[in-house]
């Protein structure tokens, strides 16, 4: 077998296309699941039992189900349901941004709960609400310490949208699945996307490493 | 000013408080004494309901403590300095003052800065403003405590051990703060272990034991005339 370097050179552009897409999957993903995660989590440890109970059976549902199962939900059970076919793009953030939110749900979920009881009793002491107190108060303290399992749920998203593949959508995987169909480049072509996932996993591994250092060194403020 | 009836609480099985009954009128400081769970916090918690008490009725200045309308109400009203500060740690000490004027009492930033100023001036510490509370000492981080509390203008201030956290050198330093609270009239009710602040500025002190009111007098009369074996008993340990 020869390596062909050229068939490298060739796709390569299309591949780092193809991980622009996967970068604005992810993304757009944990952002909403930050939205999601963050109601969730606190829905988790709410003093009523109906909202415990919903943000439980999501969190355990999402957790207890595989990714690919989820994506295949939305874009292909969900619109005989609904009657109209859902757009890749949509599906894809859609079953990714709900599978993120209850990963987030949890870690949000632990940094609330890490946050001294005191605060929230100082903070309802001066007549703020809950929702205040949570607001001014436990979040902004629970959003530093979270930062490094953030971090970590963001390298897990960026890898596992490689499964939306399945439905089409043109990200990394796709792209070099479609480039070796046409070329039978199976070795070369996987190799790169495997590297460009490498690259990105570990640039972003290093970009929490530094927020965290920096946040350590001015803790509290 | 706070009227307390028949006030139950239990944790799961354990008793904690069984029975209080007791009047706190307007400018009147009270302090409560007891040993370690005699339920001293527990009720002073329970006077802002912080503690849900599981029997009973607590009205402060007329309201009753029950519904979160009223509680919230309740709350802006009465103040609270908990024994280990409690200060918001990633907020500037002005910004930890001017917080709960600005969202609760819905005044503007220049309002609440010149009222925490004041506040700061009061307490002594108008120089550490844009410090944040890890930089400050244990008894600098509690007088920050009482001007936070008392930006929201309570009418009532609670103190749950407010000394009980501090090196002994600082002690001094937060009760001298809160004497010239009571010599301007606040109404206060004071859980605490410092005996020569009961006896220089309390106008009544309640001793507890075993989650009731055993005993309830003027300093002078309490501290030299105990009527009940148990709080002779109590006195003797800690005097």
């Amino acid at each position: 077998m020869e390596f062909n370097f050229g068939l490298i050179a060739q796709s390569f552009p299309l591949l780092l296309a193809g991980a622009v897409v996967t970068i604005q999957i992810t993304a757009l993903s944990v952002g909403f699941g930050l939205l999601i995660g963050m109601f969730a989590g606190m829905g988790r440890i709410s003093k009523l039992w109906f909202v415990r109970f919903i943000s439980t059976v999501y969190v355990d549902f999402i957790r207890g189900t595989p990714l690919l199962v989820q994506i295949f939900l939305i874009y292909f059970a969900l619109p005989m349901i609904v009657g109209t076919r859902i757009n890749p793009f949509v599906a894809a953030i859609t079953a990714c941004s709900i599978n993120s939110g209850a990963y987030i749900a949890e870690i949000f979920r632990a940094g609330i709960q890490s946050i001294d009881k005191g605060q929230m009793e100082a903070g309802r002491s001066l007549g703020m609400s809950w929702g205040q107190t949570m607001y001014y108060v436990i979040l902004p303290q629970a959003f530093k310490r979270i930062i490094p399992p953030l971090g970590n749920e963001f390298i897990a998203m960026l890898k596992d949208s490689s499964l939306v593949s399945v439905i089409g959508f043109e990200e990394l995987t796709r792209r070099g699945q479609l480039i070796i169909a046409r070329t039978y480049g199976a070795f070369e072509i996987w190799m790169t996307v495997a590297v460009i996932y490498l690259v990105m996993t570990l640039t972003i591994s290093r970009l929490v490493d530094y927020l965290e250092r920096r946040y350590k060194i001015d803790d509290k403020h | 000013m706070i009227s307390i009836k028949q006030v139950h609480k239990y944790f799961g099985k354990l008793h904690v408080l069984k029975g209080i009954d007791t009047e706190i009128k307007e400018k009147e400081v009270v302090v409560i004494i007891g040993p370690s769970g005699s339920g001293k916090s527990t009720l002073l918690r329970c006077i802002n309901y912080l503690e849900q008490y599981s029997q009973g009725e607590i009205i402060v200045d007329g309201i009753p403590l029950t519904g979160e309308a009223n509680i919230n109400k309740i709350r802006t009203e009465v103040g609270m300095v908990f024994q280990r500060f409690n200060l918001f740690p990633h907020m500037t000490v002005l910004a930890n003052i001017m917080l709960s004027p600005m969202k609760v009492r819905k005044i503007t930033r220049i309002e609440a800065e010149k009222i925490a100023h004041d506040l700061l001036k009061k307490v002594g510490l108008s120089d550490k403003d844009n410090a944040y509370p890890e930089q400050l000492s244990g008894g600098q981080q509690q007088r920050v405590a009482i001007a936070r509390a008392l930006a929201m203008r309570p009418k009532v201030m609670l103190f749950d051990e407010p000394t009980s956290a501090l090196d002994p050198e600082m002690i001094n330093e937060v009760l001298d703060v809160m004497k010239t609270l009571a010599n301007e009239g606040m109404t206060m009710v004071v859980v605490t272990h410092e005996m020569g602040f009961a006896r220089e500025v309390g106008d009544r002190v309640i001793f507890m034991d075993e989650g009731r009111i055993i005993e309830e007098g003027t300093p002078t009369d309490f501290f030299t005339n105990a009527r009940e074996e148990r709080t002779k008993n109590f006195l003797s340990k800690i005097l």
